[in-house]
């Protein structure tokens, strides 16, 4: 099981917090999970697009207070 | 199904639209689309090197808007496109030669080089084309 790193994208406009996911992406390894925290409503769903489209896997999507989590793994 | 590439063809100084523009080629070119723009007009104003953002970007209510919730910087996101994705911008040539001015009075790391209509247009024929 990869690890899991967080990005805190809260108060960030799309596409802000889908730019930092990428980003961090590819840093990260094959297999290895990343969490971001978004307050933008857009973003909630636009990153699972994103991640449908390329390929990564998303493994879920959790409505908190006042933001969404949004973890997905790479998958490639 | 083959995906598309994007061609933008950026004519608009304004705020929202030099906004609108760099959302649009940088999501595409990060979600695996080619993305190609071709910036002419007041939109070449708007790339000017160094240019603080009071000066760089005017606009309607809604640049108003994205300045004060400090949405993502156009310039920014331009870079990410072209950092993450396949992103080529070209400055129109014309445009240019009417300012007077050369590739180096534009943003740095920016654009890929100067461009004709036709080229632009040859190229863009078996893609999708939008205009700001």
């Amino acid at each position: 099981m990869g690890t899991r790193q967080k990005i805190d994208a809260r108060g960030a406009f799309c596409p802000g917090p889908l730019m930092e996911l990428i980003a961090t992406l590819k840093l990260v390894q094959i297999g290895d999970e990343i969490e971001v925290w978004s307050s933008d409503k857009g973003s909630a769903t636009d990153i699972p697009e994103w991640v449908k489209k390329v390929r990564h896997e998303l493994v879920g999507v959790t409505k908190e207070d006042g933001y969404w989590s949004i973890v997905v793994r790479k998958a490639k | 199904m083959e995906t598309k590439p994007l061609f933008i063809l950026l004519c608009s100084g304004e705020h929202e639209k030099l906004q609108m523009a760099a959302m649009l080629a940088s999501v595409a070119a990060v979600s695996e689309r080619p993305v190609e723009v071709f910036v002419s007009m007041n939109a070449v104003l708007g790339f000017a090197k160094d240019a603080p953002a009071a000066e760089r970007y005017h606009g309607g209510a809604f640049s108003k808007l994205l300045t004060e919730k400090r949405a993502p910087d156009p310039m920014a996101l331009f870079r990410q496109g072209r950092e993450l994705g396949s992103l080529k911008l070209w400055a129109c040539s014309m445009a240019l030669d009417v300012l007077g001015w050369e590739l180096d009075r534009l943003e740095d790391d920016m654009f890929d080089g100067a461009l004709g209509l036709t080229r632009f247009l040859s190229d863009a024929e078996n893609g999708q084309f939008i205009t700001l």
